[in-house]
Order: structure tokens, then C-alpha cells, then sequence
């Protein structure tokens, strides 16, 4: 039964599974679409002051939620590509995008949320934490509707309303009480049941880190900063080992001993140094941080696509899409890189899990991308602080890198298989 | 032959030279062209801008750039490193203790990782198509995809935190002035294993592959099958034929993984928090101290030429067909 599931079945699975677990958001989330393209009609209200990135975030996510099913189901191309039998690999590596793209679905909360300090701090995975609700005092008719529904559907980062508690006492006045000190709180200002106050728990599943943020949370969100400078820096370093290598063999001569001499240098120094050098020079966000890793890692692809160039500039249809006379950026996209993509793929992928180590490095050592987003890297290096007392700071975002970092390796190594058959 | 084995290793040195020079440019040009100035961190903004200019000029910061850079490589040419922004020092004082440091560890390790990946090939190989073989490289992949940062805080947590036999950081204890010598000599011992692990893992991981893949192509080549038909003994053909044509792609890896391991391993030094390259190297860089980012750079960058050096005069030794593709 399990040797029958094929790569496809298990993305329907997991989207599925999405589905099912976090039909109550998404149906919010269909409302609000609903609202908001009402309001787009009728022109009543200001829709720039309303939309942030986080809202588009959650609508993608719900928009991908409906349409990939359909377009899997309905495409007999994509069902062929994807009708490879399941390995471990691959079921890892799209439960990771899953993350990466349906990150505010699959979790509710702000990667940054943080309440109680001294109840939620250096929880252990799978612990409970007690909660009690504020009434929302300012619950006045002034707000529409449209501003409700995204607070609803938006994770916020701090939310007053809600109070931790380790345990809570009801008699005439409400007290409650948080790691040791004692609390009062009105009782008609809470959220109650049958005049008792509503007592619900948050479960922190993998736990949570010192300020009390949900470890669970920060990982998912933080498979956005890794994938994201993986990707974007492959990219770079595509672009740039193409170019460069087109350059060396259709110019040769002095270029092509240039370019050569410089992969030498660079593929010879110590690339983390020279990385570090320029992000600390240049200041550190996510766009420095994927063209510097991108620039330090074309070295490979340049060597690939040149050997690759050198074999195809001799071929008919490519002195024939010469003679014709095409410009030099059409000759690229249209002649030589359809060709040169699949041999250079097993190379990409390699790059990828490359270039996620160097960032959750970069980020560990603190030079990391300094965006909202927590990423793995600087997780691990935040949680060395308490290892003798919460192992999981450092174990949870260690496992995920490494198993994140091993299924693209092993992915990348079956391609490769499956191009050379010889290779072993 | 003579000959040509020397002008094969001048033309060798020379472009390595040429190498090195480019890369100290690279270097000077990103550091001048960044934004900020050196002297900003030494003064504040309520000091007159007549004490500002003194220090600029006393850095040697107000000249031009193009006579800043010849100066520089002048005096680099002459071993003078300057001074240190920093650490008001001639740099070459400062970087001796951290370059003997990080020249003894690196070495240690180096030898471990050779050393063991050589015995786990042999021995894996000698095991061949076994359960053992099959582990031995299951695991030689997984060690080398994971981060040298994780299996450090791994390793960590295992030996000091839980079962509390190791020190997390630093390579003496407080204790360690009372010492008499072979306690010392222990001590750092103590100090020093997690590093040690923590820095081999990874590279016993690639020899052993490296190893273990050469030699199963090496024996399915028919001069081996001759041998075997001939009535060589498995032994005889292994260190005879066997050894030496699959250790030779192995030998140019080796010079790249030590010249950067004399570079300084960064990540284990920061773990471990150990006085190495790796660390002063940063520090260096994130306190804008230009001699010594410059200087770090210039040996992290020699010691790569030399070891690739070295690794090539080995090359030839073994073979002397590689002589021939090195002059051409």
C-alpha cells in the first residue's frame, strides 16, 4: 500500500490535511476575499490603508490552497512529472515548501508573539499553558466589518486580551496567578461560560524559547528565510555562471583565461570570509545577503555550463541560430538553455542546500538577514545560551536544518542517478 | 627533467603569487570603498574636527587612494602588516599567538581526518558489499550534510551538559596557572576534544567517501583484473595498485581541505570560543580593523597557495605524468 503512494497523491494529502485541520481560518479567510472584492466594487473604503503583506500572505495561501488541487488533478503533464514513488526525501522536502508557502496557514500565530513572559518562557515541547480571555472593550460599532474580519485572520504579535495563567481562582473577585504572584481581575470583564470565566489552553507543540514565542511557529516561518535566500541566491549564481560562461566561449581568448583565472581564485580562498567581509562592509538585509551568497557560488555552474557550451557551439541547430542571425540574449534563452538545464539541475540543487547551510552559518555567527522572519540559524545560536536547561532550543531548528539539508542533498543525488545512470 | 621540474614549480609559484596579489586588491578595494570610516569608532562626535583629521591622518586614511595602495603592498612585501587599529599593536604580534593556535589544532585535525577516513575506506572496503559498508557510507553522508554548528551543540549538550566529563568552551581552565606541566598538557587535552571531533567529523566523512568510491572504480579496472589473474595476493595488490592510484585524486582534495582549515574553522572557534584565525578574522572585520582583516586574509591566503603547493609537489613525486600536465 505505501509502496503505491506517488509524489503527487502525498501533495493532495498534505494540502489536505491543511485543509481539514484549518477549515475554520480558511473559511474566514474565503469571507474576507468575499468582502473585500465587494468593497472593491462599491469603492467605499481606502483599500490601500487596509492591506498589508501579511493579509496577502494569508490570501495566497488561500488562493494555492484551492487551485493547486484542481491544477494537479486536471493537468496530466504535471500527474506524469510527478508520478515518481514516494521516498522519504521527497515527502520531506514538500512537507518544507508546504511550509514555506502556506507558512500563515499552517500556524495561526506572529512567529513573534509574546504574552507572560514568566508563564510561556522555556516551555518543554507538547506543554499546555492555561489561558483566560478580556472581554474586547473596545468593542464598539465604529470598526466595519471588513477591519473585524482581518483582525480575525491576521496574527498580531501582541495581544492584550489574552492572559497566562499557571491556575485561577474564582470567588467574588477572580484571581488568578502567574509563576508565583497573585493577580486580580474583574470578572465581568472576561470572556465567560455560565458566569465562569473560560478557561482555554494553548499548546506550545515544540515548545517555546526565552521570551516565550512559540518554537513551533518560528520554525515554519523560519523555512521562509531559509528557502527563500536558497532559492534567490541560486538564481544569482545561475544567471551569473551562464552569463559568464556564454561570455568565455563565445568570446574565448583573453575572456575565457580571465574568467578561468578567476574561478581558480575564487573556488581556491575560503568563500565565508569574504562573505562575511562584504555583509559586514555593505550592511546586512535579505537582498544583500542572496546576491553575496549567489556571487560566492557561481564558481561551480560556471565550470558546468562551460563544458556543456563548449559541446553545444559546435552542433548544427546552434550555428544555424547563428547564421540567422539572432542577438546574442536570444541565442542564450532560447538555444542553449533548454539544453544546458537538465545536466545543470543535479548542480542547482547541490547549490541550494549549499547556500541554506551558509545562511543558517551566517545567521548563527549573527550576521543573518535581520528581517521579522526567525531563521534556523539564528534560532540555534539564540537557544546555546540555555542548553543546560531547554534542549529543545537547540535541537528542534538543528533537526530541521539537518533533515532539510539532507533530503535536497539525497534528492539532488537521485536526479543525478537518474541522468547518469552509471554513477553509483 | 631537472629542468623541468623547476620551471614547472616557477610557473606554478608565480601564478600563485599573481593570485594572492589579486586577492589582496579584491580586499583593499571592497574595504575603501565601503561606506564608514575607520576613525569614527575611536572618536566621538563632540570632539573637535581638528582631533578627528590628526587621527585620520595619523591612520594614514587621508591620502589618496592609489598611494595608500602602494604603500600597502610595499610594505607588505617587506613584512610589515602596520598596526592594528584595535589592538594598538604591530599586527604581526597580534596574529602570532591565534596563527600558532590555529596552525597545531588544524594540523591535528587534519592528520585525524586523513588518518581515520584511510582506516574507515580500508576497512569498509575490506568489508565489501557488507551490512557494516553499507552504514559506514549511509553515515559518511549524512555526517557530511549536517552543520559543523549543529553536531558541535550537539556534542556539547551530550558530553558537558548531560553527562558533565567535558568543558563546553575555551582551551585552559582557571586553574590551569597552578598547574605542573603534564597536568597543563592534560588540560588543554580535556579543552580540546569536542573541538577536535567537531572540526574532523565532517572531513573523515569526505576522505572516507572520497576512498571508499576510488577504490571500488580503481578495482573494477581491468589492470587489476590482470593482477588477480596473474595470481597476485589480494594484500600485494592492494598496497601496490590499489592504494596508490586511488589515493592520487585524493591528494589535491587534501591540499584544498588543509589550506582552508589553516584559514581557521570558524564555526568550531566560535562554539568552542577559541583564540584561532577564524575568530580574529571576524572580529576583525566587524571592528573595521583594515591591517588586520588585511593581514588574516593575506595568510588564510597563503597557506591556501602553499598547501595547494605542496599537495601538487606530492602529485608529481607520485607520478611524474603530472609534470607534464602542469607545465602545459
Amino acid at each position: 500500500m505505501l509502496n503505491k503512494i506517488k509524489i503527487w497523491h502525498f501533495i493532495l494529502i498534505v494540502l489536505l490535511t491543511i485543509a481539514v485541520i484549518r477549515y475554520t481560518h480558511l473559511i474566514n479567510l474565503l469571507c474576507l476575499l468575499l468582502a473585500l472584492s465587494q468593497s472593491l466594487f462599491v469603492g467605499n473604503i481606502n483599500l490601500s490603508a487596509l492591506i498589508d503583506i501579511s493579509l496577502i500572505d494569508n490570501i495566497i495561501s488561500l488562493l494555492l490552497i484551492i487551485t493547486l488541487p484542481i491544477t494537479i488533478l486536471s493537468s496530466g503533464k504535471i500527474k506524469k512529472l510527478l508520478s515518481r514513488r514516494l521516498k522519504i526525501a521527497d515527502s520531506l522536502l514538500i512537507l518544507l515548501l508546504a511550509c514555506f508557502i502556506f507558512a500563515p496557514v499552517i500556524t495561526l500565530q506572529h512567529p513573534d508573539f509574546q504574552k507572560n513572559i514568566s508563564v510561556t518562557k522555556l516551555l518543554p515541547p507538547f506543554s499546555l499553558v492555561d489561558y483566560i480571555e478580556l472581554k474586547n472593550r473596545s468593542n464598539k460599532n465604529d470598526d466595519n466589518d471588513l477591519k473585524k474580519l482581518i483582525n480575525k485572520v491576521v496574527p498580531v504579535s501582541y495581544n492584550e486580551n489574552i492572559i497566562f495563567i499557571d491556575s485561577l481562582i474564582v470567588d467574588s473577585s477572580t484571581i488568578y496567578y502567574q509563576s508565583g504572584f497573585q493577580f486580580n481581575v474583574d470578572k465581568n470583564s472576561l470572556v465567560s461560560i455560565n458566569n465562569k470565566p473560560l478557561i482555554e489552553s494553548k499548546l506550545f507543540l515544540l515548545g517555546s524559547d526565552e521570551f516565550g514565542r512559540d518554537v513551533f511557529t518560528r520554525i515554519v516561518y523560519g523555512s521562509r528565510i531559509s528557502l527563500l535566500v536558497g532559492f534567490g541566491a541560486v538564481l544569482v549564481s545561475f544567471i551569473l555562471g551562464l552569463t559568464f560562461a556564454f561570455i568565455a566561449v563565445e568570446q574565448g581568448g583573453f575572456a575565457n583565461l580571465f574568467l578561468s583565472r578567476l574561478t581558480d581564485l575564487f573556488l581556491s580562498f575560503p568563500a565565508i570570509f569574504l562573505v562575511i567581509l562584504i555583509i559586514a562592509l555593505f550592511g546586512n538585509s535579505i537582498i544583500s545577503i542572496i546576491i553575496v551568497l549567489g556571487f560566492s557560488g557561481w564558481m561551480s555552474l560556471f565550470k558546468v555550463t562551460k563544458s556543456e557550451m563548449l559541446s553545444i557551439k559546435s552542433k548544427e541547430y546552434y550555428l544555424s541560430a547563428k547564421l540567422i542571425g539572432l542577438k546574442n540574449i536570444k541565442l542564450l534563452i532560447r538555444e542553449i538553455l533548454p539544453v544546458i538545464i537538465v545536466p545543470v539541475t543535479v548542480n542547482l540543487i547541490f547549490q541550494l542546500s549549499n547556500v541554506i547551510l551558509a545562511e543558517s552559518a551566517l545567521s548563527y555567527l549573527g550576521i543573518g538577514t535581520g528581517t521579522e522572519y526567525p531563521s534556523w540559524g539564528s534560532m540555534i545560536e539564540a537557544g546555546q545560551q540555555y542548553i543546560t536547561q531547554s534542549w529543545w532550543l537547540i535541537f528542534i531548528p538543528g533537526f530541521t536544518l539537518i533533515i532539510s539539508l539532507l533530503s535536497i542533498n539525497e534528492i539532488g543525488r537521485e536526479i543525478n542517478k537518474f541522468l547518469n545512470p552509471t554513477i553509483k | 627533467m631537472k629542468k623541468d621540474f623547476y620551471w614547472a614549480i616557477l610557473k606554478r609559484v608565480a601564478s600563485s603569487i599573481l593570485v594572492l596579489l589579486l586577492l589582496i586588491t579584491f580586499i583593499f578595494l571592497l574595504i575603501r570603498l565601503a561606506p564608514g570610516n575607520p576613525t569614527q569608532k575611536y572618536l566621538s562626535p563632540q570632539l573637535s574636527p581638528q582631533l578627528a583629521e590628526s587621527v585620520t591622518r595619523s591612520f594614514g586614511l587621508d591620502k589618496p587612494i592609489y598611494v595608500q595602495y602602494s604603500s600597502f603592498v610595499l610594505n607588505l612585501f617587506s613584512g610589515d602588516f602596520g598596526i592594528s587599529y584595535n589592538y594598538r599593536q604591530p599586527v604581526f604580534t597580534v596574529i602570532k599567538d591565534y596563527f600558532l593556535f590555529t596552525l597545531i589544532f588544524s594540523s591535528i585535525s587534519f592528520i585525524i581526518q586523513l588518518l581515520l577516513g584511510y582506516l574507515l575506506a580500508k576497512y569498509s572496503f575490506r568489508k565489501h558489499g557488507k551490512s557494516i559498508d553499507r552504514y559506514l557510507s549511509k553515515l559518511s553522508i549524512i555526517l557530511f550534510s549536517v552543520p559543523t554548528f549543529v553536531i558541535g551543540l550537539i556534542l556539547v549538550y551530550i558530553f558537558s551538559v548531560k553527562l558533565d566529563v567535558l568543558p563546553t568552551s575555551g582551551i585552559k581552565s582557571i586553574y590551569h596557572d597552578d598547574l605542573n606541566s603534564i597536568e597543563k598538557l592534560t588540560d588543554f587535552f580535556i579543552h580540546l576534544v569536542l573541538p577536535m571531533i567537531t572540526l574532523s567529523l565532517a572531513g573523515i566523512a569526505v576522505f572516507y567517501k572520497y576512498l571508499r568510491d576510488n577504490f571500488d572504480s580503481v578495482k573494477s579496472s581491468s589492470f587489476i583484473l590482470n593482477l588477480r589473474a596473474n595470481g597476485f595476493t589480494k594484500n600485494e595488490i592492494f598496497k601496490k595498485h590499489l592504494l596508490p592510484n586511488s589515493i592520487q585524486p585524493l591528494i589535491s582534495i587534501a591540499g584544498i581541505e588543509f589550506g582552508i582549515l589553516l584559514g581557521g574553522a570558524l564555526l568550531t572557534e566560535v562554539i568552542f570560543s577559541l583564540p584561532g584565525m577564524g575568530r580574529l578574522t571576524v572580529t576583525a572585520i566587524l571592528n573595521r580593523d583594515f591591517p588586520l582583516v588585511i593581514a588574516c586574509t593575506f595568510i588564510a591566503g597563503l597557506m591556501m597557495v602553499l598547501s595547494n603547493l605542496a599537495a601538487d609537489l606530492i602529485k608529481i613525486k607520485m607520478d611524474k605524468r603530472y609534470l607534464k600536465e602542469l607545465i602545459n
